[in-house]
Order: C-alpha cells, then sequence, then structure tokens
C-alpha cells in the first residue's frame, strides 16, 4: 500500500535521488542558482521516484517498446498509442512528456521568450566581435571527439554530451530529445548545473589563460583611438529588419535550426515592432515563456528516476560537460588572443569568453572581472556583443549535429517511399517513420550502440 | 566501429565550425548592408518627446487658476495643506 517496502528493497537508490533533489532544491531556493528551472527540475525529480506514483518518466527504446525495471512491459509501442492513452496507461507525466517535450515542442517556445528578452543592440552596434560567439562553439565539437574517443558514448550520444557546452538550456534539450532521448535528464542537469556556475567557470578559465596586461584592454580607449565607420541612424529600422534578413539566412542555410533560430528571432520581432504588438510581446515574455519553463523543468526532472540516472554514464556527462563548458570559454579567448596578434585595434579577452550563450550572466561576470583589475574599464557592451551571437552560433551548431543524423534518415525515407532498396533499416529515430518502415523494410541486426 | 565514429565526429567538427563560421559571418555582413542601406535610405530616427514632469504639469497650468487653488487648499487645510499634483478633468 505504501511505498516504505519498496524504497527499502532498492538498496537506498531512491535514497540518493531524494538527496539528490534536496541537494538541488537547496541550490535552487537557497543559493538561488538558476532558481527559476532548477526548482521545477529538482521537484520533478522527488515526485518522479516514489514507488508507485507514477510519475516517473519511461523511456520508450527504438521501437517505441517501453519495459518497466522488473521487466514488465508497459507498453508494445508507444508511438502508435494516443495521447490519452498515454496518459491513462503511463500517467500523467508520461502524457506530458510525450506531448510536450518528446515532440520537441516546448524548446523553441522557450527560445521565442528567450528572443522577445534579447536585444541584438550591442551586438549590431559591435558586429566585428559578433565573430568570437562561433569560435566559442569550439567545446560543442571537441567534447564530442574526446566522447567518442572514450568508448562509453555512441557518436550520437557524444553530440548531445557536446553541446552543453553550448551554454544553452533549451538547445542542449532540444538537441537531446532529437540524438538520445534517454539521457535528457543528466544533460539537462549538467546544462542548467553548469550555466548556474559561470560565475565559478569563467573566472577560472580566463585566470588560467589571460595576462593582467590584457584584461586591463581598455575597449573604450582603444574605439577612440580606432573608431569603427558605421553608426546606425535609424537603430529602430534596423532592428526589425534584422531578425526577418537573419531568419531567412538561416533557414536557407541550416534549415535545422529553424526551429530554434526562427523562434528566437520572432520572438525579438514581436519585441521590436513595439506598442502594436506589445501584447503579444506581453504574452509569450511572461504567460508563454513561464508556462513553458514550469513543465520542461517538471518533465526533464521527471525522466531522471533511479534507472534512467544512476549509472556510469551519467557521471560520464557530468564530467563532459565540464570539459565542454571550459573548452568553450578557452576557445573564445585564444580566439581574441589571435585576433590581436594581426590587429592594432586590441581586444579584450573577456569578449572571447563570452562567445557562450550564457545570456546575460556570462557578460555581467566579465564586466565584473574587468572592473576589478581596471574600476573604469566597462566591458559589458562588448560582451553582449559575443553573447548574443554565442545564442545564434550555439543554435546553429545544434542544427548542424541534428542535420546530420535527422535529415540522413528523412532522405532515406523518401527513397523508401520511392521504392529505393536500401537493403537494412537505418539506425536512429525509429519513432518517425514506425509504420512505413516496419511494411516496407528489414530490420537491421546492427548493434545501435546503446 | 569506434575508429568510424571518430571519422564522423572529426568530419563533424570540420563542418559544424565551418558552418558556424559561415552563418555568424553572413550576419555580421548583413548587419553592416542593414545599417549601410537604413542610414542611405530611411529618415533619421526622431528621439521621442519625453513625458512632461508633474512639477512642470503644475507650472503649465495658468499662474492666476494655481495660486486660487493654493489659496483655498491653504484656507480649507489651515496652511497645512498643498497642491502636489493638478490635473483638468
Amino acid at each position: 500500500m505504501t511505498a516504505f517496502s519498496d524504497i527499502i528493497a532498492s538498496n537506498g537508490t531512491y535514497l540518493i535521488m531524494y538527496l539528490l533533489a534536496f541537494v538541488l532544491l537547496y541550490l535552487g531556493i537557497v543559493k538561488h542558482f538558476e532558481p527559476l528551472l532548477l526548482i521545477p527540475i529538482a521537484f520533478g525529480v522527488l515526485i518522479a521516484n516514489f514507488p508507485g506514483g507514477d510519475m516517473g518518466v519511461y523511456q520508450a527504446d527504438e521501437a517505441g517498446r517501453i519495459v518497466d525495471a522488473s521487466g514488465k512491459v508497459l507498453a508494445e509501442n508507444i508511438w502508435e498509442m494516443s495521447l490519452p492513452q498515454i496518459a491513462h496507461d503511463l500517467g500523467l507525466m508520461n502524457f506530458l512528456y510525450y506531448m510536450l517535450i518528446k515532440t520537441g515542442f516546448l524548446p523553441p517556445v522557450i527560445f521565442m521568450g528567450v528572443g522577445a528578452l534579447t536585444d541584438f543592440g550591442p551586438m549590431l552596434r559591435n558586429l566585428r566581435l559578433s565573430i568570437f560567439g562561433a569560435a566559442a562553439q569550439m567545446g560543442i565539437f571537441a567534447v564530442l571527439i574526446i566522447a567518442v574517443a572514450s568508448g562509453q558514448f555512441n557518436i550520437k550520444e557524444a553530440a548531445s554530451l557536446g553541446i552543453i557546452g553550448g551554454a544553452d538550456g533549451p538547445t542542449a534539450i532540444f538537441t537531446t530529445i532529437k540524438l538520445a532521448p534517454h539521457l535528457l535528464a543528466p544533460i539537462a542537469i549538467a546544462a542548467y548545473s553548469y550555466m548556474a556556475l559561470v560565475p565559478v567557470i569563467i573566472p577560472l578559465v580566463v585566470k588560467m589563460l589571460c595576462s593582467e596586461k590584457e584584461l586591463k584592454i581598455n575597449m573604450k580607449e582603444q574605439d577612440k583611438l580606432y573608431p569603427s565607420g558605421q553608426k546606425m541612424k535609424n537603430e529602430k529600422i534596423i532592428k526589425i529588419i534584422f531578425p526577418i534578413a537573419v531568419t531567412t539566412i538561416v533557414a536557407l542555410l541550416v534549415p535545422s535550426a529553424v526551429s530554434l533560430i526562427g523562434m528566437l528571432m520572432f520572438g525579438n520581432l514581436l519585441k521590436e515592432i513595439g506598442s502594436d504588438t506589445s501584447r503579444l510581446f506581453d504574452t509569450i515574455s511572461n504567460s508563454i515563456m513561464n508556462t513553458a519553463t514550469v513543465f520542461l523543468g517538471l518533465c526533464v526532472g521527471a525522466t531522471m528516476t533511479v534507472q534512467a540516472f544512476l549509472n556510469w554514464t551519467t557521471i560520464g556527462i557530468v564530467v563532459g560537460g565540464f570539459f565542454a563548458f571550459g573548452l568553450s570559454i578557452a576557445s573564445g579567448i585564444i580566439m581574441v588572443k589571435i585576433t590581436n596578434l594581426f590587429s592594432k585595434k586590441k581586444i579584450n579577452p573577456l569578449i572571447g569568453a563570452t562567445g557562450l550563450s550564457a545570456v546575460p550572466m556570462a557578460s555581467r561576470v566579465c564586466n565584473e572581472i574587468s572592473t576589478k583589475y581596471d574600476p573604469k574599464n566597462h566591458v559589458l557592451n562588448y560582451c553582449m556583443s559575443s553573447n548574443v551571437s554565442g545564442v545564434i552560433g550555439s543554435a546553429v551548431a545544434a542544427g548542424v549535429l541534428i542535420y546530420r543524423y535527422v535529415l540522413k534518415i528523412s532522405f532515406q525515407l523518401f527513397l523508401v517511399d520511392f521504392g529505393v532498396d536500401l537493403g537494412a533499416r537505418p539506425q536512429g529515430h525509429s519513432e518517425l517513420w514506425p509504420k512505413r518502415l516496419s511494411q516496407k523494410m528489414p530490420k537491421s541486426n546492427k548493434n545501435n550502440g546503446r | 566501429m569506434i575508429t568510424n565514429d571518430i571519422f564522423g565526429a572529426l568530419q563533424l567538427l570540420i563542418v559544424g565550425m565551418v558552418t558556424v563560421f559561415l552563418v555568424l559571418l553572413i550576419v555580421i555582413y548583413l548587419g553592416k548592408l542593414l545599417i549601410w542601406a537604413v542610414n542611405k535610405w530611411a529618415h533619421e530616427e526622431t528621439v521621442a518627446k519625453k513625458s512632461v514632469p508633474v512639477a512642470k504639469a503644475i507650472e503649465s497650468i495658468d499662474a492666476n487658476t494655481k495660486a486660487i487653488i493654493d489659496a483655498a487648499i491653504s484656507q480649507l487645510t489651515g496652511g497645512k495643506g498643498r497642491a502636489s499634483k493638478i490635473t483638468k478633468l
């Protein structure tokens, strides 16, 4: 009747999960580490781990089959179940997870809210500095290689791990849902935890790589010595056209990033238009974003069950995520140093350190570092340029990772529809084609690496 | 299997970083083009008129009217009250 007998029989594994939930709640409530996300995630962890509560999320295998810890089959093919059936058979949290998260619905909705709260003004005023938002994505791909080389992760899992280096929660969740949904919980936790630890990680990397002389480079003085040519006469018009133009260009170059970049820019457009769309802007930046955050946090937390979380892969993700984060910051700094070798106009390396997306915390932290060395040296506006471009950069990087796999499979499906014999069933994302492929193609015997 | 995956990861590194740099370079030059085009063809942004502060709003009311209101308030409150805001209905 009660949960005690199962908890006692679990050899303390449930107690570890409760402890983890309490630690996360403590960090969110008392230490104020990303409270808007850590608190729903932590509470999701807590309610998901009471035996008999039916609030934990079950991960389906490639064929959509769901089996519980005791080996009992709960669903033969979840991709063919209706949402009311999922709610009835697997519980409320699975209904929310498969409707909102697994479909990839919530991360772009949150990106829309992020766009509404983002000001591209600093980026447009310092366009040259935006390139450091690209350099700082190096950590994503470097950790991808390290993770694959370790042999502990297959390439899709490694890509999901690497995206933590983008320092962007919704992007990390979106990529993981597409590539390695069974790792969603540890990757989301690691991504948001390291984002909360930006005030610790950035100073650590900066201290290791930058000299005092470099940190004292005053950007305003450099601007006076080497002024940039373009001044904006009508910033409002530019800010309205910019999101439309960027969406169009990115959509043409990296179509798989449109769901993130498109929604980001749509939110920003509503903000920049002003009074005509102020009601929509107010809705997406408050009501919709807050609602999405609540459900995203709870569902991600609920994926963190004993079976899914307590394993070596999770430890690998926590370690790998830290390296991805650190390498992203380091690669931004190194890019600035290389630029300074060839340019008369010197750039403060802190601007490279903010190339990851943690907006605006990374910029605030770097401004604090620069004012510590020279109280008059405020770099916030300059850092915001690379920081905001880092949001675009990490979304594009995610688009490349997703494109590599999902579109490849879409192309294979297209060939199958036109009667081309591929010989074996393509690997991964079977949820995208359950009926068509099961009818038309033989099942591959290859191990998918999980 | 791992060798294939490492080769795939290296491919992703090259393709990914080139794409990210390319997209952001395009965004940068697109921004520059936009600024140039808007500077050339659009009219200069007019700074919105600031809202009139309360003190100035009171001043904008006819001095005689203000004096009459002040005198009435002073009489009613025994010299303790004063007008902080006067608005026309």
